[in-house]
C-alpha cells in the first residue's frame, strides 16, 4: 500500500510541476538555464551536498530515535487546551479533501518547486539560500524531535473526524514511514511551508504569480496540520519560529564562506607555513 | 482527622450490602489507615491532583477515549488531572514496573479462568514488580484466604470463594473493570484455510491453517502494535499484554483446548501425559503430584534435547530468575500467578528417565493444570545468559522485574515451539519459519488438538491501524489481522465473499487501575466516588459503537455472581452506578460523594486534599 501512495504522489506532483514550470518561471529563463546549469552547479554544490548528508541523516534518526527526550504532551496540553477545535467550526467533508490534498501533495510541491525556480535565477544566491534555510530546518527540527517526546492531537482525540487517518487511512503508510508518532514538536511542515512562503515574498519582483500561489499554499499547509489533527498551536507557532530564524540565518550564511576563497586561504596558509619553516631553524 | 467506619456514600452502597460482614469491617479499617497516610503526606489545602496514564491512539482509540471520559468528569468535580500519554511499552513500564501512576487506564488479558485474580490481588505480589498485582493491593486478611482456597476447592465452594472475591472486588475496588470488547478480526478465503479452528490471540490460531495452493510459502499477519517486531523476551512483561508469538516459539506442556460448547479445559501439548496422585485426607500436609511425561526425541529450535531439566529449570527460573544468586530473589514479572500452584523446589526428575518429572501443586488439578501453560525455556541458553551477567558485572545485582535478563531483546529466542524466530526488522516485520521437527509434525500422533505449523513462513507485519489493516487484508496484501480490530472500524469490513470476519470469545477486559499505596487512591471510599464518575454504558455506545459490554466484574460468562451480572433493564453499574445520564455527570451529586468520602471542595470548586 506505501508502493501505491508512494507512485500517486510522485505522479500528482510530477504533473503541478510540469504545469507550473513554464507558467510560473517562463520560457526565457529556462532557455538561459539550458547553457548555464554546469556552472550554476558548481556554485551550489557545497549547499546541496550539505542538505543531502542532512537528509541522509534525518532518513537514519527518524528510524532509530535515540532515547535521550523529555515527555512535554502534557505540557503542551496544558498550555492550549483543546485550542485546536476551534477549525472543527468550519470542518466538512469538503474541506477535510481539500486539507488532506495539501497536506500530502500541496506540501511536497511546495517544497520541491521554489528549488527549480531559483535555480533557473542566474544569480544562485537565493538557491543557495533555500537550500541552507531547508537543512537550518530539518537539523534544528530534529534535533528537537530528540528532546522533545509529545504525542500530537489525533493521539488524544481520534474521534474527531477530520483527522488525516480517518478520512485517508492510507496516507498514514506514508507519514509512518518517514516519521515516528512522538515526533510534534515544532511542526517541520509549518516550518518548511513558511520558509518557502518568506523565500517567495522576498522574490516577489521575480516571480510575482508565485508570491501569490506560494502565499496561499503556505498558509494552507500550516492550518491543514491543526485542521487535520495533526499538530497542537504549539508546534506551529514553533514552526513559524524555526522558519523565521532559518530564513534570516541563510542570509548570514550564503555567501559567507566560498569554497575558492577556502581554498586560496588554505593554499596561503600552507605556503607562509612553508616559508616559516625554512626559517625555523633559529625559532624557539 | 474523621474516619467514618460505617460510611457509605450516599447512593453509592444502596445494592452493595452483599459484601460479607468480615469484608466489610476489615475494609473499613484499611481505609482508616490509609487516611493517616495521607494526613501525613498531604500538604493540606491544595487542590487535589491525580495523573491518569494512558496509550496513544494509534492501534487503540478506546483506551484514551475512556481515559480522557474520566479526566474530563474528574475535573468536573475540581480534580486537577494530568493525563500522560505513554507508548505501550512505556506505559506498561510505568505501570506494572515503575508504579508511577495514580490512576491507568488499560486492558487486562485476563483468562478464562477466574485464577487470574490470584495474580491481580495477591498481597504477596503488592510489593513485585510485572503483572502481578500493579494497584499494590493489599488486604492479607481477607482476599489473601479466599484466594489460596479457591485453588484448592472444586465445585460449588470454589464458586462460593470466587464470589466472595468478587464482591469484594466490587466494594474495594484496587481496580475498576468497565467493558469487555467483542474480539473481531478479518480473514481472506482465498489462500488458506481453518480460520474458525483456533483463537487468534493464541498459538492455535495458526497452526492447521491450510494454504489452499502448494505455492502459498508464506501468511501474512498484520499486527497495529510494533513491539512483536522489537522484543520477542518471553519474560518481559512491557513487550505484550497476550498474544500469540511467544506461544508459537515456545511450548509449554500443555495447551489451551476450548470445544465448541465454550468449555475450556487444558490439554497435553509438549507433555504427553500427566497423572495425579492426590493424598487422602488422613495425609495432611502431603502435596497433590502431578507426574508428567514428556514426548521423546523433541528439541529446541538450535537442536539441544527437550528433556524434564528444561521443564524443572524453568519453574525455578520464574520464581527467581537470578537462580539464588543475587542478594534477593528475582521473580520473572510474567507467570507468577501461573507458577505460583507449583512447588518449584519439590520437583523431581525421574532417576530412569529423562522425559519424566514429578511436579508438587499447591491447588487442585483442574486449576493446577493452568501452571502448565508456561513456556518451557531451554536450560542452556538461560543459564547461559545468566551467567555472562553474573561474570561482567562481579556481584550480581538483580533488580526485580527490571533486570537486563526479564528486559532484553538479545536473549536468543530459541523455544521448541512449531514455529522458529527467522528475522525481525523494528517497527516493520517479525518473520517466524516452520520447525520442521516439532512434535506436531509426526505422523503417529492421537489428539484431534494437536495442530501442526503448516504454512513455512509466518509474518507479523506491523500496520498503522485497524482500517488500514482491513483495507490491506480485503486488497490482497495481507492474509489476516492478528491484532484484534478496534471496534470504530468494525463495520468497515466488506461482505466480499473471499473475506470473512472472524469472531473470537473474549476475556480481555478495559479497566480503570489505582495505585492504592498512593493517597488519596489509597482509600477505598475515594475509589469508589471516582469509580462513579465513568458512564460504562455510554462507553459501549459512544466508544465502541457496542461492540462491548459494559461489566462490574473482571471475570465472564459463568463466574460472574448474579449481584455483579449487568442489569440490562437500568443500564446501571449494580454497585457503583454512574452519577448522572448518558455521559453527562451530575456534578452536584458526585461532588456529594466525595464530599462524603472526605473530600471537600472549595469555594471555587476545587476538590481539596482529605485534611
Amino acid at each position: 500500500m506505501l508502493t501505491e501512495v508512494l507512485t500517486q504522489v510522485a505522479l500528482v506532483v510530477a504533473i503541478m510541476l510540469l504545469v507550473s514550470i513554464p507558467l510560473f518561471i517562463g520560457r526565457e529563463r529556462l532557455t538561459r538555464l539550458r547553457t548555464d546549469w554546469q556552472s550554476r552547479l558548481r556554485t551550489s554544490a557545497p549547499a546541496m551536498l550539505i542538505l543531502s548528508v542532512v537528509l541522509l541523516f534525518n532518513r537514519v534518526m527518524r528510524q532509530d530515535d535515540p532515547d535521550i527526550g523529555v515527555h512535554m504532551t502534557e505540557t503542551i496540553r496544558g498550555l492550549e487546551g483543546e485550542f485546536i477545535l476551534i477549525f472543527q467550526q468550519i470542518g466538512s467533508t469538503e474541506l477535510t479533501m481539500y486539507f488532506s490534498f495539501i497536506y500530502v501533495y500541496g506540501y511536497t510541491f511546495l517544497l520541491i518547486f521554489p528549488a527549480v525556480a531559483y535555480f533557473a535565477l542566474s544569480d544562485t544566491r537565493m538557491f543557495r539560500r533555500l537550500l541552507t534555510s531547508y537543512t537550518l530546518n530539518y537539523a534544528i527540527g530534529l534535533t528537537l524531535y530528540a528532546l522533545v517526546i509529545a504525542y500530537g492531537p489525533r493521539n488524544f482525540m481520534p474521534e474527531v473526524e477530520t483527522v488525516l487517518y480517518n478520512a485517508s487511512p492510507e496516507y498514514q503508510h506514508l507519514t509512518r514511514e518517514v516519521n515516528r508518532n512522538t515526533n510534534v514538536f515544532p511542526s517541520l511542515h509549518t516550518s518548511l511551508a513558511a520558509t518557502v512562503g518568506l523565500f517567495a515574498y522576498h522574490t516577489r519582483s521575480s516571480y510575482p504569480k508565485w508570491y501569490l500561489v506560494a502565499t496561499v499554499l503556505a498558509v494552507s499547509v500550516i492550518i491543514s496540520t491543526m485542521y487535520l489533527g495533526l499538530h497542537w498551536a504549539t508546534d506551529v507557532v514553533a514552526g513559524l519560529a524555526l522558519a523565521a530564524f532559518c530564513v534570516a540565518a541563510s542570509d548570514r550564511i550564503v555567501g559567507r564562506w566560498s569554497l575558492s576563497a577556502i581554498y586560496t586561504d588554505l593554499r596561503s596558509l600552507r605556503e607562509r607555513r612553508a616559508d616559516r619553516s625554512d626559517g625555523a631553524d633559529g625559532d624557539p | 482527622m474523621n474516619c467514618d467506619t460505617n460510611g457509605p456514600v450516599d447512593g453509592v452502597d444502596r445494592r452493595s450490602v452483599l459484601a460479607a460482614g468480615a469484608a466489610g469491617l476489615s475494609l473499613s479499617l484499611s481505609g482508616c489507615i490509609d487516611t493517616v497516610r495521607s494526613v501525613v503526606n498531604d500538604d493540606g489545602d491544595d487542590q487535589l491532583s491525580l495523573s491518569i496514564v494512558t496509550v496513544p491512539a494509534d492501534g487503540d482509540r478506546e483506551n484514551v477515549r475512556i481515559a480522557r471520559h474520566l479526566e474530563s468528569n474528574l475535573e468536573a468535580v475540581g480534580v486537577d488531572v494530568t493525563l500522560t500519554m505513554r507508548s505501550r511499552s512505556e506505559f506498561l513500564e510505568k505501570v506494572l514496573i515503575d508504579h508511577d501512576f495514580d490512576l491507568y487506564v488499560g486492558r487486562h488479558p485476563a483468562d478464562y479462568d477466574p485464577d487470574f485474580l490470584y495474580e491481580a490481588l495477591h498481597s504477596t505480589y503488592a510489593d513485585e514488580a510485572g503483572w502481578q498485582n500493579p494497584f499494590r493491593y493489599s488486604n492479607p486478611t481477607f482476599f489473601d484466604p479466599l484466594l489460596e482456597e479457591q485453588r484448592r476447592a472444586e465445585g460449588e465452594e470454589r464458586r462460593a470463594r470466587i464470589d466472595s472475591v468478587l464482591d469484594g472486588l466490587a466494594e474495594e475496588k484496587p481496580f475498576e473493570p468497565i467493558c469487555r470488547p467483542g474480539e473481531y478480526r478479518v480473514a481472506r478465503t482465498d489462500r488458506f484455510d481453518g480460520w474458525d479452528d483456533g483463537h487468534l490471540a493464541t498459538r492455535r490460531g495458526y497452526l492447521g491453517l491450510d494454504p489452499l495452493d502448494e505455492e502459498i510459502d508464506r501468511l501474512d499477519a498484520l499486527v497495529t502494535d510494533a513491539r512483536p517486531s522489537q522484543n520477542v523476551n518471553p519474560l518481559s512483561a512491557t513487550a505484550r499484554e497476550r498474544g500469540p508469538i511467544v506461544d508459537l516459539l515456545y511450548d509449554s506442556l500443555g495447551t489451551v483446548h476450548s470445544s465448541d460448547d465454550g468449555e475450556h479445559e487444558i490439554a497435553e501439548w509438549l507433555a504427553e501425559s500427566w497423572e495425579w496422585e492426590t493424598p487422602s485426607d488422613d495425609e495432611p500436609g502431603e502435596k497433590t503430584i502431578a507426574t508428567v511425561t514428556l514426548r521423546e526425541d523433541c528439541t529446541f529450535h538450535d537442536g539441544e534435547p527437550v528433556t524434564a531439566a528444561d521443564v524443572a529449570f524453568t519453574y525455578r527460573f520464574i520464581a527467581d530468575t537470578a537462580l539464588g544468586q543475587a542478594d534477593s530473589p528475582s521473580p520473572a514479572p510474567r507467570y507468577r500467578g501461573l507458577t505460583s500452584l507449583i512447588d518449584e523446589h519439590g520437583i523431581e526428575i525421574d532417576d530412569e528417565s529423562d522425559y519424566r518429572l514429578r511436579i508438587p501443586v499447591e491447588a487442585d488439578r483442574a486449576v493446577a493444570e493452568r501452571a502448565f501453560t508456561v513456556p518451557i525455556l531451554p536450560r542452556h541458553i538461560w543459564r547461559e545468559e545468566l551467567r555472562d551477567r553474573i561474570d561482567t558485572a562481579g556481584d550480581v545485582t538483580a533488580p526485580q522485574g527490571q533486570w537486563g535478563l526479564v528486559t532484553t531483546s538479545s536473549v536468543d529466542p530459541i523455544g521448541s515451539g512449531p514455529y522458529q524466530f527467522e528475522s525481525q526488522s523494528d517497527r516493520d516485520y517479525l518473520a517466524l519459519e516452520r520447525f520442521d521437527d516439532h512434535f506436531t509434525r509426526r505422523e503417529d500422533l492421537d489428539g484431534d488438538h494437536l495442530l501442526a505449523p503448516m504454512v513455512e513462513e509466518l509474518r507479523f507485519n506491523v500496520d498503522p491501524g485497524s482500517s488500514s489493516s482491513i483495507a490491506r487484508v480485503e486488497s490482497g496484501a495481507a492474509d489476516v489481522t492478528s491484532s484484534m480490530l478496534e471496534t470504530h472500524a468494525i463495520n468497515e469490513i466488506s461482505d466480499e465473499p473471499e473475506i470473512q470476519r472472524l469472531e473470537d470469545p473474549s476475556w480481555t477486559f478495559y479497566h480503570l487501575g489505582f495505585n492504592t499505596r498512593v493517597p488519596p487512591c489509597s482509600n477505598p471510599h475515594f475509589r469508589r466516588a471516582v469509580s462513579q464518575l465513568i458512564d460504562k454504558k455510554w462507553v459501549v455506545e459512544e466508544i465502541f459503537y457496542d461492540h462491548a459490554e459494559p461489566i462490574a466484574t473482571p471475570v465472564a460468562d459463568e463466574w460472574v455472581p448474579d449481584e455483579l451480572a449487568w442489569d440490562d433493564d437500568t443500564s446501571e453499574d449494580p454497585v457503583t452506578p454512574f452519577v448522572g445520564t448518558d455521559g453527562s455527570l451530575n456534578v452536584e451529586a458526585a461532588r456529594a460523594a466525595f464530599d462524603a468520602a472526605g473530600y471537600a471542595s472549595d469555594s471555587d470548586g476545587r476538590l481539596l486534599g482529605r485534611y
